[in-house]
C-alpha cells in the first residue's frame, strides 16, 4: 500500500478522443451479470425445468393415449407437450430480467452504474442487449433438446408420424401417437418462437423493473400480467372477456407455440403466431420506451 | 474545478439544496461542510449527475456531467460504500466500472493494491467490513485516474491507521494538482486535512473560504483569567471596555483584551492573578456556533419524571 496515487502504469483513453458507448456498457453488462450467482441459478432452472417437465408431461400423455377420447386425441400436440417447460421457465426469466436491473436499485450499485456514463439511456439498452442475448441463447437450447428428448420419449412409447396431408381425421382414427420432425414448418416455427417468447418476457421484465425500481413490486406486476390478468378477464362477461382474451400475454405465448396446422379448437380464439410475436414485441417495446423515458428524468 | 451555481434541488416539500454556489480549485483539498441532513450528499450526488437539479448548474473542469466523454477518467466519486451488490467480488465491481470507460484491467489490479485490497479482491464485496468498503469506494474513485474527486465522508468507518492513510492520500491527491472535494460533518478532521472550506447548512452557503480565514474571521479572542479578586478585577477590566463573563467555577473569560493587557491592568490595579491563559476557539466550536440554528434534528437531553 503506497501513500499516494501513484499515476497508472497503463495507458487509459485519452479525455478528447471517441467516448464511452454502447460496446463499453454492454462489456460491463456481461461482468455484472456473470458475477452473480443468481444468474446462473435462473439460466440452470430453466434449462433443466424446461428439459424435465417436457419430458415428464410428454411421457405422462403419451402412456395415455390408447385411453383418449375422440376430442382428446384431436387436440394431442407432441409439439405443444415438448415445450411444457416454457410454463416455468417464463417465471424464472421474469425473475431474472427484473433482478439484472432491481439488484442495483436495491443494492444501490445503481449509483455506481450511472457514475460512469453520461448517457443512461445506453444502461437501459445493454442491459436489454446482454440479458436478451443470454435469455435467447439458453432459451433456444432448452426448447430444441426439449422438443428432441419429447419426440425421443414419443417414438419409445411406439409413435409414428402421420402420412403427409394428414387432418385431424386421420389423426383421431390413427392407432399410434403422432410424432412430429423439426422438418414440419409449423413444428420448427413453434419450438423456435417458444424460445422467443421467453426472450419476450425476458425484456418486458426487465422494463418493469426499470420503472418500478423494486425487485418484489416488478415480479408482483410482471407475475400479474401472465397469471393474474386472465383470472380478472375470466370474471368479466364472457362477450366482453372474449374481444380482448386473445391479446393477453399469456395467450399470445400460447398462440406463439401453437402448431395450428392440425388445430381447429383454438381458430378465432388466439391470434396466428406471427402477429402473436409482434404483438408481444409491441408490449414489451411500449414499456421499455417508459422505462427509458423515466430513466433520464428521474434522480438516480 | 469544481463549479457550482445557483444549485437548487428539493425533495418533495424539502428543498435539500438552496441557491448553493461555490467553487473547488484544484491543488488543494476542500473540505465540505455541514451538519448531518444540511445537504452535502444531495450536492454531491447533483456533481455527479445522479440528481438532477431543480434550478442551476453544476460542472466539473467546464463540463457538466452528461456531457462528459469518459465520466470515470474526468471524475471519480466515492459516494456510499455500501452502494455494491454483496454477491460480487471486488474485483468484477471495477472490472465492471473499468470496461464501461475502456480502462483496462491491469488498471484494476493497480488501484486494489494501492487500496490494500489486493488480497481480498476475489471476495464477496458484501462480507466486506465499512473500512474495507470505504477502501474499495476509494479504489472506485482512482480508477479513472480522474482530476476531480469527490469523496462523502471517507473516514466513516476507518480505524486510526485508515483514517492516517486517507489524511495522506488526499494531500498527495492534491499535490498531483488534482481537484479535491471531501464531506465531513466532522470539523475537526477537516481542520488536520483541508485547505479550503465550503461550509453549508440547510442546503444553503455559510462560508466558502479557507481553513485559516474561517477560524480567524469567526473566532473572538478569550483569555480565561483566574485570580482571588475576581470580582474588583473583573469590575476594573470592564472599566477598560472588556466583556467578561464569570464561569462557575469563578473563572473569568475575558474577550475584548488581550492577555497582555490584561496583566498590565491587573498589577496597575494592584490585583493578585493566579492564571492566565488565551483560549483558542476550535475550529469544531466555531463551525457548531455557525450551524448551531441549522441543525435540524437536535438532540435533547431526556426529562427526568417522577420521584
Amino acid at each position: 500500500m503506497t501513500t499516494t496515487a501513484a499515476p497508472p502504469s497503463v495507458v487509459l483513453p485519452a479525455f478528447d478522443e471517441g467516448r464511452a458507448g454502447l460496446a463499453n456498457q454492454m462489456r460491463s453488462e456481461w461482468t455484472k451479470l456473470r458475477s452473480v450467482r443468481s444468474t446462473w441459478v435462473c439460466l440452470v432452472v430453466v434449462f433443466v425445468a424446461g428439459i424435465g417437465l417436457s419430458a415428464l408431461v410428454t411421457n405422462i400423455e403419451a402412456g395415455r393415449w390408447g385411453s383418449l377420447g375422440l376430442a382428446d386425441r384431436a387436440t394431442f400436440d407432441p409439439v405443444r407437450f415438448s415445450q411444457t417447460g416454457t410454463f416455468l421457465s417464463q417465471f424464472v426469466v421474469g425473475v431474472l430480467g427484473a433482478l439484472a436491473i432491481t439488484s442495483e436499485y436495491a443494492t444501490g450499485s445503481i449509483r455506481t452504474t450511472l457514475a460512469t456514463t453520461s448517457k443512461r439511456t445506453t444502461v437501459l439498452v445493454a442491459k436489454l442487449v446482454v440479458i436478451g442475448v443470454v435469455v435467447f441463447v439458453v432459451a433456444e437450447i432448452t426448447a430444441f433438446a426439449s422438443f428432441f428428448t419429447s419426440q425421443a420419449i414419443l417414438l419409445a412409447h411406439g409413435a409414428k408420424a402421420l402420412p403427409a396431408g394428414a387432418t385431424i381425421l386421420t389423426q383421431v382414427r390413427s392407432t399410434t401417437i403422432p410424432y412430429v420432425s423439426l422438418t414440419d414448418g409449423a413444428a420448427l416455427r413453434a419450438v423456435f418462437l417458444s424460445g422467443v417468447y421467453l426472450l419476450l418476457l425476458t425484456l418486458l421484465a426487465c422494463g418493469i423493473g426499470f420503472i418500478l425500481r423494486h425487485t418484489a413490486g416488478a415480479i408482483a406486476a410482471f407475475v400479474g400480467v401472465l397469471l393474474v390478468l386472465p383470472l380478472i378477464v375470466d370474471v368479466l362477461p364472457s362477450s366482453f372477456a372474449s374481444s380482448f382474451e386473445k391479446y393477453l400475454p399469456s395467450n399470445l405465448g400460447l398462440a406463439m407455440t401453437l402448431v395450428t396446422t392440425r388445430k381447429t379448437d383454438f381458430a378465432g380464439v388466439l391470434l396466428p403466431p406471427w402477429p402473436a410475436t409482434g404483438l408481444l414485441a409491441l408490449y414489451g417495446a411500449a414499456v421499455v420506451v417508459l422505462a427509458g423515458w423515466l430513466l433520464v428524468r428521474r434522480d438516480g | 474545478m469544481i463549479s457550482a451555481s445557483g444549485l437548487t434541488k428539493s425533495y418533495g416539500a424539502t428543498r435539500a439544496v438552496d441557491d448553493l454556489s461555490f467553487d473547488v480549485r484544484a491543488g488543494v483539498v476542500t473540505g465540505f461542510l455541514g451538519p448531518n441532513g444540511s445537504g452535502k450528499s444531495t450536492t454531491m450526488r447533483m456533481v455527479m449527475g445522479l440528481d438532477l437539479p431543480d434550478a442551476g448548474t453544476v460542472t466539473i473542469d467546464g463540463h457538466r456531467f452528461h456531457d462528459l466523454r469518459w465520466p470515470l477518467r474526468e471524475v471519480g466519486a466515492l459516494l456510499e460504500a455500501k452502494a455494491i451488490h454483496p454477491g460480487r467480488s471486488a474485483y468484477n465491481h471495477l472490472l465492471a466500472m473499468a470496461q464501461t470507460n475502456s480502462i483496462p484491467r491491469a488498471r484494476v489490479d493497480e488501484v486494489l493494491g494501492l487500496v490494500g485490497l489486493d488480497g481480498v479482491a476475489r471476495r464477496k464485496a458484501g462480507k466486506f467490513s465499512l473500512g474495507m468498503s470505504q477502501r474499495l469506494g476509494i479504489a472506485s474513485a482512482l480508477l479513472g485516474d480522474p482530476g476531480v474527486l469527490l469523496f462523502d465522508e471517507p473516514i466513516n468507518g476507518l480505524d486510526p491507521e485508515g483514517i492516517l492513510w486517507v489524511r495522506t492520500l488526499l494531500k498527495g491527491l492534491a499535490g498531483e494538482g488534482r481537484t479535491i472535494f471531501v464531506s465531513s460533518h466532522l470539523m475537526s478532521e477537516m481542520a488536520l486535512t483541508a485547505t479550503d472550506l465550503v461550509v453549508i447548512g440547510r442546503g444553503r452557503l455559510i462560508a466558502d473560504t479557507t481553513v485559516d480565514d474561517f477560524i480567524a474571521s469567526n473566532t473572538v479572542a478569550t483569555v480565561l483569567v483566574r485570580s482571588p479578586a475576581a470580582d474588583r478585577l473583573a469590575a476594573e477590566l470592564r472599566s477598560h471596555g472588556a466583556g467578561v463573563t464569570t464561569r462557575d467555577d469563578g473563572a473569568l473569560l475575558v474577550t475584548g483584551l488581550a492577555a497582555a493587557a490584561i496583566g498590565d491592568r491587573s498589577l496597575a490595579a494592584g490585583l493578585p492573578l493566579h492564571e492566565l491563559s488565551p483560549v483558542q476557539a476550535s475550529l469544531e466550536e466555531v463551525f457548531m456556533d455557525l450551524t448551531s440554528d441549522m441543525v435540524d434534528y437536535h438532540g435533547h437531553s431526556p426529562v427526568q419524571v417522577g420521584s
